[in-house]
């Protein structure tokens, strides 16, 4: 009896196959998100969306609310909502010093999936649209002058009450610091080679104009020129022993992640 | 019934149970990466304990998913880098066309097996640099050996992930790993096979998927969509040879992952797979006994082939479907002095893994179908089909609870195995098997 039964596993497999589902072209399937999202995100985000997973007590950094539909890290201004690519970047870049990996493992159809989920736990993407991202000049060149420059504009802006006078993280406001949610929140440690939201330069000049919505971190859109920006962003780097290697790394996780 | 035929089926139950007890083996989850990455065993496991494609690029970057929380003086000071595997079952076995006093019966035997466990004990020593040790055992015999025990150099040159290196005893890198399978009752046919001379013996005890002390060498692309693994080892069970290395054997696997962002199928695999495993055939001896590491004259037993890998819908509940080929062939040498020739044969699997796509996917249905056909009997007078097999295999799984901490499962299983001319008076022998069991790992 058990040799016959065992002659019925390819029609078993034939009837798996007629049931597997195909994700529809072109846009993430919410129904597969939820799975992508419950396999992968549901232990720190939280079944509701909301941050409150089983591990998020747990962390210092604690996981995002998506329910309010803000996010770190966009491309686009203060106060909108991010572009789905805005998403798919935090996916493939991780948050680097926090407990979110990078997912470039999961195929694109994941990753699209996921985020056409995660957009349901906010009502603003049904009732709003993203802004068009904004516009990064390019790069003028790190160099020596350039980072002295940047040594200026961080005083200026009074980075160092909340970074400290090194970049560590530890200014007098550091410990008083909270998120929207009202958890303590400790600034970034910009010495450490790594910058959170993204090695490049361009993601570094894109949080002064962006701000990380949630956070106290502002956006400078509308007091800092481009030019004290890219100095700035060159300050920073040269902050990071690493920044040489770091930087040439991104690059080239960049240059192949575009491929796929 | 006589002395003589009481240890005939004394022997016989002696037997299932250690079918029982090796087949029954636990498979490798490590929830101690779920407590330190506050990740669920989902996010690494198809299905508990099969790898899916973050937890291959997981386990390809030694345990590291760099973003500067991988080393343990960064993890939280209460990690403890261990976790515990234990699955207790019932198991019921019967094998037909077994001798006895009485004639020729077909004997069973079932119970709550003598569970063994896993000390599950892995992580990074300092950044590039991970290691996995396990000690398994500690069941009523209270033997515990070392399974696996590794450190593994991750990007050795140039921050590269295409030359990565492991020392130590661990499981090749295999078309379909024997130590994360999701099938407790039996193994793979292609693995162990060896062609064989009725009631004579083998020397080569070559089972790919059993763990061979050696050096590997791993390279893969950044998400481990291609891969390659080159291993030199010491086969397992050799008395060794004389030369500078112990019978140096030598396993290779390629890889490639196709991926397709529409329709039906998500991902497509295709790899190549060849081993060639040495033993020394004579010895120096000491009253008659071989004399380890005195072994000459090495004789190989090879396999070679070819797998393929189809995920059917989306691969977060995909139906993964994978297709393996292989050849084998044991030298004439390896078989004492019994056979009159080399012996060779082909065989393959094909293994199906369903997770259906409920929330929070707490199912998975698998099943897999072995056939061993021999080419080349040793004995030329040896019926062309003896011991050709036919194997089947079908289970689910369903996990009660998964956290970051543990994850309880429960498990049932039937398979068969229908064997060539094997039984008593050179009758087919068919050996079923019921398994139920629970599997957790905290």
């Amino acid at each position: 009896m058990f040799y016959r039964v065992g002659q019925l596993i390819p029609v078993f497999a034939g009837l798996l196959f007629a049931a597997g589902s195909a994700t529809a072209a072109g846009t993430g399937s919410v129904k597969t998100g939820k799975l992508v999202y419950e396999r992968y995100c549901l232990s720190c985000h939280g079944a509701e969306g909301n941050g409150q997973g089983e591990a998020a007590e747990y962390m210092a950094v604690k996981p995002r609310d998506y329910r309010q539909g803000t996010y770190k890290w966009r491309t686009t201004p203060s106060g909108s909502l991010p572009l789905d690519s805005d998403l798919e970047h935090t996916l493939l870049n991780g948050l680097h010093g926090t407990y979110m990996p990078t997912w470039r493992a999961l195929d694109q159809r994941s990753r699209r999936d996921v985020i056409s989920y995660i957009k349901t736990f906010s009502p603003r993407f049904a009732t709003e649209k993203p802004q068009d991202p904004i516009v990064i000049p390019p790069d003028p060149g790190y160099s020596d002058a350039s980072v002295a420059r940047g040594t200026a504009v961080y005083k200026k802006y009074n980075c160092s009450q909340c970074h400290g006078p090194g970049g560590q993280g530890d200014g007098p406001s550091a410990h008083e610091l909270k998120d929207d949610w009202g958890n303590a929140i400790v600034p970034y440690d910009l010495t450490k080679g790594h910058v959170k939201c993204g090695d490049q330069s361009t993601d570094i000049y894109r949080v002064f104009m962006t701000g990380l919505a949630g956070t106290p971190m502002p956006t400078f859109a509308d007091s800092m020129s481009s030019a004290d920006a890219w100095d700035l962003v060159h300050f920073i780097q040269s902050l990071s022993p690493g920044y040489a290697k770091n930087m040439m790394a991104a690059a080239a996780d960049r240059k192949t992640g575009a491929t796929q | 019934m006589t002395g003589k035929g009481s240890l005939r089926v004394m022997l016989q139950v002696a037997l299932f149970a250690v079918v029982t007890f090796v087949f029954v083996s636990p498979a490798s989850a490590i929830p101690a990466f779920a407590r330190k990455y506050s990740l669920r065993c989902t996010a690494c496991h198809e299905a508990w304990p099969v790898l899916n494609d973050f937890g291959r690029n997981f386990r390809d970057n030694g345990y590291q998913l760099r973003l500067g929380k991988d080393d343990t003086v960064t993890a939280e000071p209460g990690y403890w880098p261990v976790a515990v595997h234990v699955l207790p079952s019932y198991t019921y076995t019967k094998v037909t066309n077994q001798p006895t006093d009485q004639g020729t019966k077909t004997l069973g035997s079932g119970g709550v097996g003598d569970a063994s466990i896993d000390l599950l004990m892995a992580g990074v020593l300092t950044p590039n640099i991970s290691f996995l040790v396990v000690p398994t055992g500690f069941a009523s015999d209270g033997n515990v050996h070392l399974e696996s025990y590794w450190a593994y150099f991750s990007r050795v040159i140039k921050n590269s992930d295409w030359l990565n290196i492991r020392i130590g005893q661990f499981e090749m890198d295999l078309p379909a790993s024997s130590h994360r399978n999701l099938e407790m009752t039996d193994s793979y046919l292609l693995y162990s096979y060896h062609p064989s001379v009725p009631g004579g013996a083998n020397i080569s005890a070559y089972d790919m998927g059993e763990n061979q002390r050696g050096i590997e060498i791993v390279g893969h692309d950044r998400d481990s969509l291609t891969r390659y693994a080159i291993s030199v080892f010491s086969a397992h069970d050799s008395l060794g040879s004389s030369n500078g290395l112990s019978s140096p054997s030598f396993y290779g696997h390629l890889q490639k992952y196709f991926r397709f962002n529409e329709g039906p199928v998500s991902q497509f695999e295709l790899g190549v797979w060849g081993a060639l495993a040495n033993y020394p055939t004579q010895f120096l001896t000491s009253g008659g006994t071989p004399i380890p590491g005195s072994g000459s004259h090495l004789q190989s037993s090879t396999r070679y082939g070819m797998e393929a890998n189809l995920w059917l819908g989306p691969l977060v509940a995909p139906l993964h479907l994978d297709l393996v080929y292989g050849h084998g062939k044991d030298k004439q040498d390896l078989f004492a002095g019994t056979a009159d020739r080399a012996g060779t044969f082909n065989g393959g699997f094909l293994e199906a893994i369903w997770v259906p796509p409920t929330d929070l996917l707490h199912w998975s249905v698998f099943g897999r179908y072995d056939v061993i056909r021999n080419q080349n009997q040793p004995l030329i007078a040896a019926p062309a089909n003896f011991n050709d097999q036919n194997q089947w295999t079908l289970g689910m799984k369903y996990t009660i609870a998964y956290s970051i901490r543990d994850e309880v499962a429960l498990h049932a299983e039937v398979s068969s195995n229908k064997a060539k001319g094997v039984g008593d008076g050179g009758l087919d022998q068919r050996t079923d098997s019921i398994m139920f069991g629970v599997d957790f790992v905290y």
